[in-house]
């Protein structure tokens, strides 16, 4: 052994004895390489996390940090003589009633969208997952729309939608049926729902995935025990499924609310085409556009865009906290806190 | 900044080699031009409506001031500008004084109309004259008698009144009844007074007729070319430029004239509500290049292309020769367009606000007044005091 070679203090010595406190020499070498290889760990965690942290800063916490500044002042964006007013439009997003009946009209919109979504997504996984012939067919066709940009299918749903040029209104033409103005009130935000569930395919691919993940020998116990199919799908197939139904009812409600499609289905999506956006179909998201680009109220527009940051988080929390009882983890989330036993079904 | 349909990559590929520099065209888009003109980044040149937004940029400092290249301009010369050019003037307090801020390309008389002659005949309903303006009540009439409805629905349209946006059609209507809806200092609207409330009952009287596109029932198709072209409409509120599309199918031009913008008063008035053309940002990085390009695209060859093309009328005295006039529809056309010409005036509009947020405004306020019968007059009430109140909000901001 070479007088180089570094014995951990403490541990036995190649000749059997307990190796005493490194010496002045050793020692200094063995934390010099140490203290080096510390160096060159923390060097390869900033230069790959770097990248990463100024992108963040650049393009997150920047553009946050500017619209919270914004949502204190007047601005238009393009004026010189905006000033600070403090929490005004804060106070006045919560006393406006146009804003109000927006974020309420968005709610009712979440409360629908989502659980349809869900829904759709999962009776389709279900069917896609049963042994048919072609289903790999079947599933890339279900999935295809949600490949569609959503600018892409809003057109395509304009096209569809048209009074007088659209395939909808062909087909009631067909029937002898007269045509309707499926783009304005009171039709339109039915015609939105249906370009909801138009991007059921995301929702079938992650409950699809989470389908597969079933142990089978838990569907052949069943079987054995005499569970009948509602049964098999009630006390096994949604329990385990349960965390990937949450993951995309957070995700859905998040997305939901922040919808922007009611726009790109309007005549012509810009601040002008605003105004076109049929009554029914005024969301919150559009409102905010509506205040930054047709109005020029960047302060304003910025504080109803936090307060939406803060009713998406509170919303979120309370999502979590009352999923709790219903969401059945195969892995324990919080494996170092005492959790009472858990059973199929959350129950 | 422009829109996509006259940049084929052929005609960039002119322009650039005419222009002797490299064009990189963006697609207009209001948004992104604000966000551009926000982050003090804009285009060198940027397409848009003289009449309505050159209060608007001019009094917030961001438009260039054209008057020194036009003076040392051979191309592009004063005085061989059409009036209509004024919409792009702003002297901090009325539009068409002050320095001029940009040019328009070409322009229309926006409340004229024009009319399908077969649908006329169909009707057994005279002909509107080709030189003396019917009233609004007249034509609220003919396009009551030419609307062709089935099982409820309108099958063919009567009249669609507002090519422009209703807002500027407004404006019109309440000018030529003696009146103005902006007051002098252009800083508020008043829709209360006699002319104004006289201009907003024949809107929403033409609304509630369900004659034509509105508020409550916006043309899908979002202009009045395929509606007109598939007669499916006997009246468009356009002006001369539409034309261009018309002649372009001579079966449409065939049964298809103009006519002089009807008035709501005694008040001859005929005004531009687009004037499309172009501006250069205070801070466009490549002033002499936009320049260049200005003397090209409006004094050049690309404008006697237009001229000739019917899609408007130049904005150069010296192009007007070339106007079209070989066929019968280009003739009458012409003819109409050069008796209408006198009674062209500039209506100022605000700079304390962009059109698009007093049209949200109406569109806002006007259906549902429409579905609950409200008076023509609270209707004026709750549109002075929504539009007022933003027109104060940006009032505070530019001082």
């Amino acid at each position: 052994m070479s007088t180089e070679q570094i014995t951990a203090p403490g541990a036995p010595s190649p000749s059997g004895e307990t190796a005493a406190r490194p010496g002045p020499g050793t020692g200094v070498r063995a934390d010099r390489r140490r203290s080096s290889l510390t160096t060159r760990r923390a060097f390869s965690f900033y230069a790959f996390a770097g990248p990463w942290v100024l992108g963040f800063l650049a393009l997150t916490a920047f553009p946050l940090g500017y619209a919270l500044w914004l949502s204190l002042t007047n601005s238009d964006g393009l004026s010189n003589n905006s000033h600070f007013v403090g929490l005004a439009n804060y106070r006045e997003v919560f006393t406006d009633p146009e804003t109000l009946s927006s974020l309420a009209r968005t709610g009712v919109f979440t409360a629908i969208s989502v659980p349809l979504t869900l829904a759709a997504g999962l009776l389709l996984a279900v069917l896609v997952n049963q042994p048919i012939r072609a289903r790999g067919l079947f599933r890339t066709l279900l999935y295809l729309p949600a490949v569609v940009p959503p600018v892409g299918a809003a057109l395509t749903f304009k096209l569809i939608f048209d009074r007088d040029s659209g395939a909808a209104n062909g087909f009631l033409d067909a029937l002898h049926i007269d045509g309707v103005s499926w783009l304005m009130d009171p039709y339109a935000r039915w015609v939105l729902i249906t370009l909801t569930l138009w991007g059921a395919g995301n929702a079938m691919i992650v409950s699809l995935a989470g389908l597969q993940d079933v142990p089978k020998e838990l569907y052949e116990a069943a079987r054995i025990d005499g569970a009948n199919t509602w049964q098999t799908f009630t006390r096994i197939t949604l329990p385990l499924l349960s965390p990937v139904l949450f993951f995309q009812v957070v995700t859905g409600i998040i997305a939901a609310v922040q919808s922007f499609l009611p726009l790109l289905i309007s005549l012509d999506p810009t601040p002008r085409g605003v105004s076109a956006v049929p009554e029914g179909n005024y969301l919150f998201m559009i409102h905010v556009f509506a205040q930054y680009f047709a109005n020029g109220r960047y302060g304003y527009a910025s504080a109803m865009l936090w307060v939406l940051f803060l009713i998406i988080v509170l919303i979120t929390f309370l999502v979590f906290k009352l999923s709790r009882g219903a969401v059945f983890y195969a892995v324990d989330p919080e494996p170092d806190k005492p959790s009472r036993p858990r059973t199929l079904g959350g129950k | 900044m422009t829109v996509q349909n006259e940049w084929d990559k052929k005609a960039l590929k002119a322009a650039e080699d005419a222009l002797g520099m490299n064009l990189n065209v963006i697609i207009w888009d209001p948004t992104k031009l604000n966000a551009m003109l926000a982050a003090k980044n804009p285009p060198d040149v940027v397409r848009g409506f003289g009449a309505t937004e050159t209060p608007y940029f001019a009094a917030r400092g961001l438009m260039t001031d054209l008057d020194p290249y036009f003076a040392k301009s051979s191309a592009l010369k004063v005085s061989d500008l059409d009036p209509v050019n004024d919409v792009w003037r702003y002297d901090g307090k009325k539009q068409g004084a002050g320095p001029r801020y940009g040019m328009a390309k070409d322009y229309s008389q926006d409340s004229m109309f024009w009319y399908r002659t077969d649908l006329f005949e169909a009707a057994k309903l005279d002909a509107p004259s080709a030189t003396e303006p019917i009233s609004c009540d007249e034509w609220l009439d003919l396009g009551k008698k030419l609307v062709k409805r089935r099982l409820g629905k309108v099958k063919v349209y009567g009249l669609n009144a507002t090519g422009m946006g209703v807002f500027p059609q407004l404006m019109g209507m309440t000018a030529s009844a003696g009146g103005s809806l902006f007051a002098e200092d252009l800083a508020t609207v008043d829709f209360s007074s006699p002319e104004a409330l006289k201009a907003l009952r024949w809107y929403l009287d033409y609304a509630k007729a369900d004659i034509g596109p509105s508020v409550s029932n916006p043309n899908p198709d979002g202009w009045d070319g395929p509606t007109y072209q598939a007669n499916r409409m006997a009246m468009s509120c356009n002006g001369y430029w539409f034309g261009g599309l018309i002649g372009g199918d001579p079966k449409l031009a065939a049964v298809s004239r103009f006519a002089p913008a009807p008035q709501l008063g005694s008040h001859r008035v005929s005004s531009c509500f687009g004037a499309t053309g172009f501006w250069i940002p205070r801070d466009a990085k490549n002033k002499e290049a936009s320049w260049k390009f200005f003397e090209w695209y409006f004094g050049g060859k690309p404008a006697q292309e237009r001229a000739a093309s019917g899609w408007g009328i130049p904005s150069l005295t010296s192009l007007r020769s070339k106007m079209p006039q070989t066929s019968a529809f280009q003739k009458q056309a012409f003819q109409v367009q050069e008796k209408e010409l006198p009674h062209f005036s500039v209506l100022s509009f605000t700079p304390y606000a962009q059109q698009a947020a007093l049209e949200g405004v109406l569109s806002k306020v006007l259906p549902a007044a429409l579905k609950s019968g409200t008076s023509a007059g609270v209707v004026a009430d709750t549109l002075n005091s929504r539009m007022n109140e933003q027109l104060a909000q940006g009032k505070e901001l530019v001082g």
